[in-house]
């Protein structure tokens, strides 16, 4: 199976040229022979929206953007970010996948980092759930940047059953040393190895590229395969359309060898964790 | 870490510059050339991101006060092959001192540095062109700029590295020695010197500034840790009180939705 991911540059708070960046890169992907592109976080909208936010959000259901996508997922699934407008003025940073022409799934980030340069707690409502889904490459579960930083949200993708976790983000680089990344880079790939090898899943980054308001978004999108090693990884900090072949098989092979998955016990966990959010101290 | 890996951060810096022009409808650039370490380091990433014709350089000298920085800045000019333009500002100045005769040292300085600046952004119009700063980390945290002065510019892409980085960044570029040597002097007036002015060298003041800001530690623990104990409490002072140079001014709230409090939109939104 080939995957492509599309560390591109979006757009600040331009929705139609980003459709076309879109389609862009969707057929150069569809070109050469990808069945799954992946695309960032809020890749059809850029990232520092602050009061932009309702300005540029989509019902899926209603707008025509997600319809020309939609139909262009005939060919090719795609992973991509936008703001969901759910009911009237609930607004979520979102993460879709689409095949064979409809929405198959969206997950809704649902840890907003606000603090130090992050304020997305002031812009978003938060998600509730880490769902996984039927695709015709396996089991997915899709998360959004910070999500990732939360080992309980892959962990929840694990339990559900995940081949596939895949991370769209738009990640600041932050902290040099003497080295070609930023500091912050090693702190997902770090992630990406643990969660690979641990649940014998392939673990599937995009991160964007670009500049908004001196930001520098760090690219360096990676693959880590379901035996814990990392099959490529993206250049820093610049953009890129990155195409791999990836074996399936790969995933049984590491499960017969490490039985995480056949060991892996949420009731355990659960009720764990029933215990601590039952205890209802400050 | 104190510590840049050089050529990942000229390549950083270089598609910021390249980039924040373009999303403007902008080509090309302009800095104030001074002869010193941090307009030079600027000039050379300047035209390394969009290439030497795009760069114009405007040496200003007042007078031939500092002559052997005007040779300097020409000089590096002619290895980066971009363009320069060289005005005189004295004119401009002492008409103005004519009529209001001064000797602080730090109005003429202040005059001077906002008469540069004035000239840039005539040629920000003239040229079709964007102004680099060149204001790095340790002046803009302990204030060391004229406020609207040479601290004014369109994109800075040198505030997020300390003097010492901006030397390190320097030597990779290649920018002659003579460059790469000279005392860090804000050029208010002849002699002065950024270390005779605050007290202690630069590799100190950056690491004290490093410990206070990058790893967030408190001014007693920054002592404890075993730098000078005067020269951390006077960095202190001169973060806090110069705290106005870095923000934009405070607007008297009145309305439900006001420029600088909630009228919240990117610099680059829509670009």
């Amino acid at each position: 199976m080939k995957i492509a991911l599309a560390q591109i540059s979006p757009h600040l708070g331009d929705t139609g040229k980003n459709l076309d960046l879109h389609l862009r890169t969707i057929e150069k992907a569809r070109r050469r022979k990808a069945g799954l592109i992946v695309f960032p976080e809020l890749s059809l909208t850029g990232y520092t929206l602050m009061d932009l936010v309702p300005e540029v959000a989509l019902k899926p259901g209603k707008a025509p953007l997600f319809r020309k996508l939609a139909a262009w997922s005939r060919t090719i699934d795609i992973v991509l970010g936008f703001v969901e407008e759910r009911g009237t003025g609930l607004f979520y940073n979102s993460a879709a996948y689409l095949s064979g022409g409809r929405i198959v799934h969206i997950h809704r980030k649902a840890f907003l980092p606000t603090g130090g340069m992050f304020e997305e707690a002031k812009f978003f409502a938060p998600g509730k759930s880490f769902r996984t889904f039927g695709t015709s490459f396996g089991r997915v579960g899709l998360l959004v940047c910070r999500d990732f930083l939360s080992y309980g949200a892959a962990y929840a993708l694990f339990a559900g059953g995940a081949d596939f976790v895949i991370i769209i983000s738009a990640a600041p680089g932050r902290g040099t040393i003497a080295d070609d990344a930023f500091v912050t880079s090693h702190m997902w790939e770090l992630m990406g190895e643990a969660i690979s090898y641990f649940s014998t899943a392939f673990v599937v980054y995009c991160n964007r590229a670009g500049f908004e308001d001196g930001k520098v978004f760090a690219g360096g999108s990676f693959i880590f395969g379901p035996d814990g090693r990392r099959l490529v990884k993206a250049p820093e900090a610049e953009e890129d359309l990155l195409i791999t072949d990836l074996r399936l098989d790969g995933i049984r092979a590491a499960r017969k060898k490490w039985t995480f998955r056949r060991d892996d016990r949420p009731e355990v966990i659960l009720h764990s964790l029933q215990r601590i959010v039952g205890n209802d101290e400050d | 870490m104190m510590k840049i890996s050089p050529a990942f951060v000229a390549k950083v810096l270089c598609a910021f510059i390249r980039e924040e022009l373009h999303k403007f409808g902008f080509s090309k650039g302009i800095v104030g050339l001074s002869g010193g370490l941090d307009s030079s380091v600027c000039a050379a990433l300047a035209a390394r991101a969009l290439g030497g014709k795009n760069v114009l350089g405007m040496i200003l000298p007042y007078r031939d006060t500092f002559g052997r920085d005007v040779e300097d800045a020409r000089a590096l000019a002619r290895k980066l092959g971009i363009r320069t333009r060289l005005i005189d500002i004295a004119p401009m100045v002492d008409a103005y001192f004519s009529r209001t005769p001064t000797d602080n040292r730090v109005r003429i300085g202040n005059k001077m540095a906002r008469e540069r600046m004035s000239i840039l952004y005539d040629h920000s119009v003239l040229e079709k062109a964007l102004i680099l700063g060149t204001s790095n980390k340790t002046e803009l945290l302990i204030g060391y700029g004229t406020i609207h002065g040479d601290m004014a510019c369109a994109i800075n892409p040198l505030g997020d590295l300390y003097k010492t980085q901006v030397r390190a960044l320097g030597a990779h570029l290649r920018l002659p020695a003579r460059i790469l040597r000279k005392t860090p002097t804000a050029g208010l007036w002849l002699g002065q010197t950024d270390e005779g002015e605050i007290g202690i060298g630069y590799p100190e003041i950056d690491a004290i500034l490093y410990e206070l800001v990058d790893e967030r530690r408190s001014v007693q623990e920054v002592i404890a840790s075993g730098f000078k104990k005067e020269a951390v409490k006077k960095l202190e002072r001169m973060i806090v009180s110069s705290e106005f140079k870095r923000k934009m001014p405070p607007i008297a709230k009145i309305s439900s939705r006001t420029v600088g409090h909630d009228f919240l939109y990117s610099y680059d939104r829509n670009r």
